[in-house]
């Protein structure tokens, strides 16, 4: 570690992110890897400073790892993964002497709590219930589609089920049917069930400190889990103002002093916007790689000043650009499933390779020919990244791939 | 501004909007921790790969090697040590199922390339290294250079475009003189072979006298055989020597007299038997002679034997008419053609004097013609050009080749047809040449080709001779539609396909190595037996083969690895001459010449191979083979022969293509 500012901040990462770790190496601070056992050779090979820490469940050990970076001179711990939120929470509590964090931390976990605590502060949700079993599931489906006036026979308006604590699209299951409710797995019990929106819906990536925000993103799914990209539209940036405003509120409901929140809304065809779930950690499908594109800041290093208590206005000014007009182009990237039932191998659709906005792709060669059956909205496999100068174009680009085959 | 150029500069476009990618995909790369690398290397591999596949792409990559190299682009790989490297391994990397591997290994010889021209400097690789290096590179690829697809290229498709595409590139920059040596025993070799299709030959010896002219070379062995060559195709006579251009060329044969005429004659037929070439010269100088009144210069011309003298004194007309029509600056190839076919005698079978008048006078029509203009351009007629492929076949049967189309059982039919039956060629070009269709008949079933879906050619191949060209697609469907009648038969169709596509001299049973159903040998040993009493000498009552016998072969690679079926005719069984007793067959691959592993290696020359055979001893031979026909009444299996005979076959066979294949008992 050399070029690292002693006077600045001494932060712990919480989890193993290889693309986390290289950005924050790059970094003026000084840092620690919090990850498991296994990376430790890895991280002796590479000059990675490493704790070695085992994240399966919280207990009184959280006080133990607290206090060893606590002697280590750590100032605070930025988790990186949905599941090491609450030991960020934990770990900030003894670092920082705030135990509200921990409590904080565990609204974040707990996608029911978070919710009900979100509608009391005054903030539109959906309907939603808690389910322990199937049996909640059916009731909350018959329950939602009485109250939308369907007969019997009728089909079903949707609901969706997920998992309490799991992240993104992970455990996100839509149900229609009876039948999609026998095929929920024991284990993603208990779980949040919630009407469906139709709407515009977008995720939210905003840099907070001092309960201010420094750098808010508006990311525009085109289809959720499978496309999203940064700068948004203009017509859902002209949202920009309403959407500042929920932040704040999310800001004060959640009582968050510093840090980085991901939340999700829907903006509904009667122009309401709808809270869906926030997460305090970074978002899934590499959106900080697309705001990296788009504007050049490395949203890593970002989250890095945010939750440093060290870091001084100056730096935050002279770190984030100006939103939207700041941006170089649009950038995105469309999440690749394959499409056939068999598949021997990897072949970028020639149209996508010719086009002036595809950059590359980070997709793996099928390993297996068997396409396993899309349950929850499962994992793709790897990402395909396109960067042009008109949102419009890029959205529609992005919603056509999920026409083509990458994998014949 | 035309189509042409607007795509080349859409071509432009796309290049400079890929080539700031590529420096942002390079420039995440760099910042990246050592331990990062990798997760940024694929991104630039991404950009590449399509980059080197754009016309000037390579130039690209070139200039940003060293970049790349220094950015990281090869840490944790092998590539990361360039001194370790093996240019043996170069080929099959750039044909690597992986498009990342490819660009990975398109990126390294960029760098390699960098440091031999003094671009760009390595602490592991001096500049010397990285061009010995490239030479031996392009001298273990030079097939890949000069583009005779083989079976396992073309299975290759647009993997091997691209390893073509960076071969070349190199060989633009490093030069072929290094590697002329290799290049010029590789053009003889290719030569013997005596394929009716040239172009490819003749590019190798134009590329040789660039190379000759630009740089020289030391005298000796090697620089005799290239001007051999370089002298056949541009001055082979002593009044072409300098390569004076044809007007001046013709004036020059204008004012000599006859002594110096007959020189020129025989220089040129001495060149054309000499390397199979026709020199544009020749084809200038034949045209000339058919208004030369004095004397007949055309039998010297064209090095007639006793045979060709002969039909040349009794149908002199038809073969100055043959000439008129067929030899032509675009068609010098003709002349080598007519001689061969005259020296078979062929003319002296009864119905080819009418078939070739016929031939002669006829005209091509629609999408026939559009196919021969499509394939050969618009020099000279397509009914030239036709004229021409059908002399070049008549006279050369085993000079039929497949391009690169997956059609070997119609190219196949085509040169036994050549060899055994020229006349019912000519009826079948006729029959395709002016009514667009074929009718054949399969077991008392009338077939019409032009009622019949697209076999495996598509619309039939436009790399390949005239013949071939107006023929092939019609005979694919016609051997597809044959295949269809034969569904629900058990075993394998070539049964009864066979002897119904070519003709009765098909033996009418057919042996099978494999079962058809499940892919596994049954009955080997027996099929074995089998062949060795049907076509070897010694224990088939010393019977030579009478007419080309189809076969089915399975094709391995250098490594033994199976590449797929082929089919070839068996032309004779014979002793070479060391005693040693070898198969000669027909493979309608553009070069027989291939090494099929484990030592069984395609001969072409040097064992007693007549012009277009190859050649494997006998054993060798069978243990590739999978199919072959027998007379189904002379059913004695062999039982005489000797076991460990029959089991050395066997075990070759084992270890190569029925590596999989032995049955589960």
């Amino acid at each position: 570690m050399t070029d690292k500012n002693p006077d600045k901040g001494y932060v712990a990462l919480l989890g193993w992110s290889l693309n986390a770790i290289d950005a924050v190496d790059r970094f003026d601070r000084r840092y620690v890897v919090v990850a498991p056992p296994w990376a430790e050779e890895y991280c002796q090979q590479n000059d990675i400073p490493f704790v070695p820490w085992d994240f399966d469940r919280l207990n009184e050990r959280s006080h133990e790892l607290a206090h060893t970076l606590e002697d280590m001179g750590v100032d605070v711990a930025i988790p990186i993964f949905e599941e090491t939120v609450e030991w960020a929470g934990a770990v900030n509590a003894v670092l920082l002497k705030n135990p509200r964090l921990l409590g904080q931390a565990m609204l974040f976990r707990d996608k029911s709590l978070m919710k009900r605590r979100a509608q009391l502060g005054g903030i539109r949700v959906g309907v939603f219930e808690e389910a322990h079993d199937r049996g909640d599931v059916i009731r909350f489906l018959k329950r939602v589609n009485q109250t939308l006036l369907k007969l019997d026979g009728d089909p079903n308006d949707p609901i969706h089920f997920k998992a309490f604590d799991k992240s993104g699209t992970a455990g996100h299951r839509v149900i229609r049917t009876p039948e999609d409710v026998d095929n929920i797995p024991d284990e993603e019990f208990p779980a949040l069930l919630e009407s469906h929106l139709d709407g515009w819906e977008f995720a939210v990536e905003a840099w907070i400190k001092n309960g201010k925000i420094e750098f808010l993103n508006i990311s525009e799914y085109v289809t959720l889990g499978y496309s999203v990209f940064v700068p948004a539209t203009p017509e859902l940036e002209a949202h920009r103002e309403r959407i500042t405003e929920e932040i704040e509120k999310l800001i004060e409901v959640f009582d968050i002093d510093f840090g980085f929140i991901h939340p999700e809304y829907f903006l509904t065809n009667d122009n309401k916007l709808y809270f869906g779930e926030v997460a305090y950690r970074p978002p899934g499908f590499n959106a900080l790689e697309l705001i990296e594109r788009a504007y050049g800041f490395n949203g890593y290093q970002g989250l890095v000043l945010a939750f440093d208590p060290k870091t001084t206005q100056e730096e935050l000014d002279a770190f984030f650009p100006k939103e939207v007009v700041d941006a170089k182009g649009h950038a995105g990237c469309f999440g690749v499933y394959p499409r056939r039932r068999v598949v021997s191998r990897l072949e970028i659709p020639e149209e996508t390779a010719s086009h002036p906005f595809f950059e590359f792709h980070e997709l793996s060669d099928p390993r297996e020919q068997k396409v396993a059956k899309r349950s929850a909205f499962g994992t793709h496999w790897g990402l395909a990244y396109f960067f042009g100068d008109n949102a419009h174009d890029l959205r529609d680009l992005l919603k056509k791939q999920e026409e083509l085959d990458y994998y014949v | 501004m035309s189509l042409k150029e607007a795509s080349a500069m859409d071509d432009e476009a796309a290049l400079i909007r890929l080539s700031g990618t590529l420096d942002m995909a390079i420039e995440r790369l760099e910042r990246a921790r050592p331990f990062a690398k990798s997760r940024y290397q694929r991104p630039v591999l991404d950009v590449l790969g399509r980059i080197i596949a754009q016309p000037g792409g390579l130039d690209m990559v070139r200039q940003r090697a060293e970049r790349m190299d220094a950015a990281g682009l090869f840490a944790g790989s092998d590539w990361d040590r360039p001194e370790v490297l093996l240019p043996q391994l170069v080929g099959n990397t750039l044909v690597s199922e992986d498009p990342a591997f490819q660009a990975l290994e398109a990126a390294n010889l960029a760098r390699f390339l960098a440091v031999a021209d003094g671009e760009a400097r390595h602490s592991n690789l001096h500049q010397e290294g990285a061009r010995h290096f490239l030479t031996q590179v392009l001298a273990l690829n030079l097939k890949d250079l000069f583009g005779v697809p083989d079976e396992a290229a073309r299975a290759l498709g647009a993997r091997q475009d691209v390893k073509r595409r960076v071969v070349t590139y190199i060989a633009d920059h490093v030069g072929l003189n290094d590697v002329l040596s290799v290049l010029v025993s590789e053009i003889w070799r290719l030569l013997e072979q005596r394929s009716i299709q040239v172009g490819v030959v003749k590019d190798m010896i134009a590329q040789i006298a660039v190379a000759l002219n630009e740089r020289g070379t030391e005298p000796g062995s090697t620089r005799l055989g290239a001007e051999r060559l370089v002298s056949a195709l541009f001055g082979p006579t002593s009044a072409s020597r300098d390569d004076p251009g044809l007007a001046v060329y013709i004036e020059r044969i204008s004012i000599a007299d006859d002594s110096g005429l007959s020189r020129e004659a025989m220089g040129f037929a001495r060149a054309m038997h000499d390397t199979g070439l026709v020199s544009d010269y020749h084809a200038a100088f034949l045209t000339w002679a058919l208004d030369h009144e004095e004397r007949p210069l055309i039998p010297e011309a064209l090095g007639l034997g006793s045979t060709g003298l002969d039909c040349w004194r009794h149908y002199r007309g038809l073969i100055e008419k043959l000439i008129r029509s067929a030899v032509s600056p675009a068609t010098p190839q003709a002349a080598y053609g007519l001689a061969m076919l005259l020296d078979r005698g062929i003319l002296h079978h009864t119905p080819m004097v009418p078939a070739l008048e016929r031939q002669l006078s006829l005209r091509l029509v629609g999408a026939a013609r559009e196919r021969i203009a499509i394939g050969f351009g618009p020099g000279v007629p397509p009914e030239t050009q036709l004229l021409a492929g059908v002399l070049q076949v008549l006279g050369q049967p085993l000079g039929v080749g497949q391009g690169a189309n997956p059609t070997c059982q119609s190219a196949r039919a085509i040169a036994m047809w050549a060899l055994n039956d020229p006349d019912y060629l000519l009826h079948l070009v006729t029959q395709v040449a002016e009514f667009d269709t074929l009718q054949m008949q399969f077991e008392g079933s009338p077939i019409n080709s032009a009622d019949l879906p697209a076999g495996l050619a598509g619309a039939g191949p436009i790399d390949a001779d005239p013949v071939s060209v107006l023929l092939v697609a019609h005979l694919d469907r016609i051997y597809a539609e044959m295949g269809r009648l034969c569904a629900g038969r058990p075993g394998d169709p070539h049964t009864w396909i066979n002897p119904q596509f070519h003709g009765w001299w098909v033996s009418r049973d057919c042996a099978v190595a494999v079962d058809v159903a499940t892919g596994k040998l049954a009955g080997y040993e027996d099929f074995l037996r089998r062949f060795f009493a049907a076509y070897h000498p010694e224990h088939n009552g010393g019977r030579p083969l009478g007419h080309p016998q189809p076969a089915g072969i399975a094709v391995t690679d250098a490594q033994q690895r199976f590449v797929g079926w082929h089919a070839i005719s068996i032309l004779r069984v014979a002793e070479d001459q060391s005693g040693q007793m070898r198969v000669y067959f027909y493979n309608p691959n553009n070069d027989s010449g291939q090494d099929w592993g484990n030592g069984v290696v395609v001969s072409t020359s040097g064992h007693g191979e007549r012009y277009g055979e190859g050649s494997l001893k006998f054993e060798a031979f069978l243990s590739r083979v999978y199919l072959f026909h027998d007379e189904p009444l002379r059913s004695q299996h062999g039982q005489d022969i000797p076991g460990n005979v029959i089991g050395a076959v066997s075990e070759k066979a084992i270890a190569s293509w029925a590596a999989d294949r032995w049955p589960e008992t």
